[in-house]
């Protein structure tokens, strides 16, 4: 499917501002805010100027309160690792203590969602490629993958994450579902399959997402009746044939 | 015995050029043996698993049953799908018309290279004018190449058995798109194969050995009461925006 643009001016709009400048401009911005850890989230509180960067490469969601000097910004794990350990311009507290080695914030992310080693990996694999990634809890799927900012573009995929253990799309009608579901909201169903580190010792530490690959595929349904056309002949298309079509006397 | 006189289907009532009209004519020749004008004979050979063609009416014969030393031999979803709708006359070793019944039984058998499900997907696909093979064998063969269909056949069902130990899902077959000018001679290749991946979807290492071994696109069929759906799992690799 091609990229559906929002607005006429949409397309150049993104051409001119891509997306991994936008990450660079923020990288420089943060410059080692603190962000919160509390359960599975991170409160950052940033500069008006931040909140825009951060709202231009679409990592969190704003907080609405009354303050009016700070902004509160809601990070999800994987956006908040990303932040902290790729681009490495925030720092993470836990419960008013600095989290210095990434380890511990490693484990920490860890024992609170068992399956975000496989779901940061599919995270990062996209968003080093420039694909902004939110939330797909809307569409049923784990993301919702943009090519460049929501207010520019429709996303164009809808992704599922899946790891060798997993038990997603094991049978047919998770696979009709899943493919109905992206269907119905003009996406493209995509799979990624993260796969490596089957010994569980090495997941202790976050360099274990280097011995992680992830291969993408996408499931879509083909329709029979909507795909006759022979460009080669210019017969009309054959008339159907099947048993219920014969008259019976 | 079915005794209706089926109305012509909407498939071409004209007769292939060079074949003579001797067989119009209906007659009984016994309680159990009846011609129906416009019907194709085919007589059923069971040590090759398929039937060969012995009276042709119609061009379906253009996009149905493979040549062989000028001979048209069709396998068992063809002669199943043509005698539902009354295009074809199975015969048995006695002479006997096999009915629908018959067929159906030698499906459950799946001694003759097709499953009830993979017949779902031949039969859906030919009523909406697809273009339908068994994957692995060729429409024609070329002189003295190949010896006989059994022979052929043999190898393709063991090369197909060979290729379901490494692997749950299988090919079934090449579809091509609705063609009135197809040849079997030079049929081009498939707008995509059809294949079968059992009770679940076909693993991601499944997908990637059968695309290894076929250059056409795969499009894995469910069939589920009646419904026949399909669904391509393709490998892809998204592009590194600016």
């Amino acid at each position: 499917m091609a990229p559906r643009w929002k607005w006429k001016g949409a397309e150049a709009k993104a051409l001119a501002e891509p997306i991994s400048k936008s990450v660079s401009e923020l990288q420089l911005s943060l410059a080692k805010t603190s962000g919160s850890l509390s359960s599975c989230n991170v409160l950052l509180a940033v500069e008006p100027e931040q909140a825009e960067l951060l709202d231009r490469c679409c990592f969190g969601r704003l907080v609405l309160s009354a303050e009016k000097v700070k902004k509160w910004i809601q990070l999800s794990f994987e956006e908040a690792f990303y932040l902290f350990y790729i681009l490495k311009c925030i720092k993470l507290t836990l419960q008013g203590r600095c989290l210095e080695n990434e380890v511990d914030t490693w484990m920490y992310m860890r024992s609170k969602r068992p399956n975000f080693p496989v779901f940061f990996k599919a995270y990062s694999h996209l968003r080093s490629k420039n694909w902004v990634l939110r939330s797909g809890l809307q569409y049923g799927v784990d993301f919702v993958a943009y090519r460049h900012h929501p207010s520019l573009v429709h996303s164009e995929y809808s992704v599922l994450v899946q790891s060798g253990d997993s038990d997603r799309l094991r049978v047919w009608s998770d696979v009709h579902c899943a493919v109905r579901l992206s269907g119905s909201v003009a996406k493209t169903l995509l799979t990624l399959h993260v796969s490596g580190n089957s010994n569980r010792e090495d997941l202790n530490l976050p360099t274990c997402l280097e011995n992680y690959r992830v291969e993408e595929q996408t499931i879509s349904r083909w329709s029979p009746e909507l795909s006759r056309e022979d460009d080669e002949t210019t017969s009309p298309k054959p008339k159907v044939t099947n048993v219920s079509n014969l008259k019976t006397p | 015995m079915e005794e209706e006189d089926w109305e012509a289907s909407s498939s071409s009532e004209t007769e292939e050029a060079g074949f003579a009209a001797d067989d119009d004519e209906e007659f009984n020749a016994g309680p159990k043996l009846q011609f129906r004008i416009g019907s194709s004979k085919a007589r059923w050979v069971t040590e090759l698993g398929m039937a060969e063609v012995e009276v042709k009416r119609g061009k379906l014969w253009t996009t149905t049953g493979i040549i062989r030393s000028g001979k048209t031999y069709c396998f068992i979803e063809e002669a199943l799908y043509l005698s539902e709708i009354g295009e074809l006359q199975i015969l048995g070793d006695d002479d006997a018309v096999i009915p629908l019944k018959g067929l159906y039984e030698m499906i459950a058998e799946e001694k003759s290279g097709c499953c009830w499900e993979s017949y779902e997907v031949y039969r859906y696909l030919k009523g909406l004018g697809y273009i339908l093979g068994r994957h692995g064998v060729p429409w024609t063969s070329k002189g003295a190449e190949i010896m006989t269909p059994s022979g052929e056949e043999e190898d393709s069902v063991t090369k197909l058995l060979g290729d379901m130990q490494l692997c749950d899902a299988r090919a079934v077959f090449d579809v091509y798109l609705p063609n009135s000018r197809f040849k079997k001679s030079s049929p081009g290749e498939p707008s995509f194969v059809a294949c079968l991946s059992g009770d679940s979807p076909p693993s991601k290492e499944d997908v990637r050995v059968l695309q290894s071994r076929i250059d056409a696109p795969l499009r894995f069929c469910h069939i589920s009461q009646g419904r026949v759906s399909f669904f391509s799992f393709s490998s892809i690799d998204l592009s590194v925006l600016p």
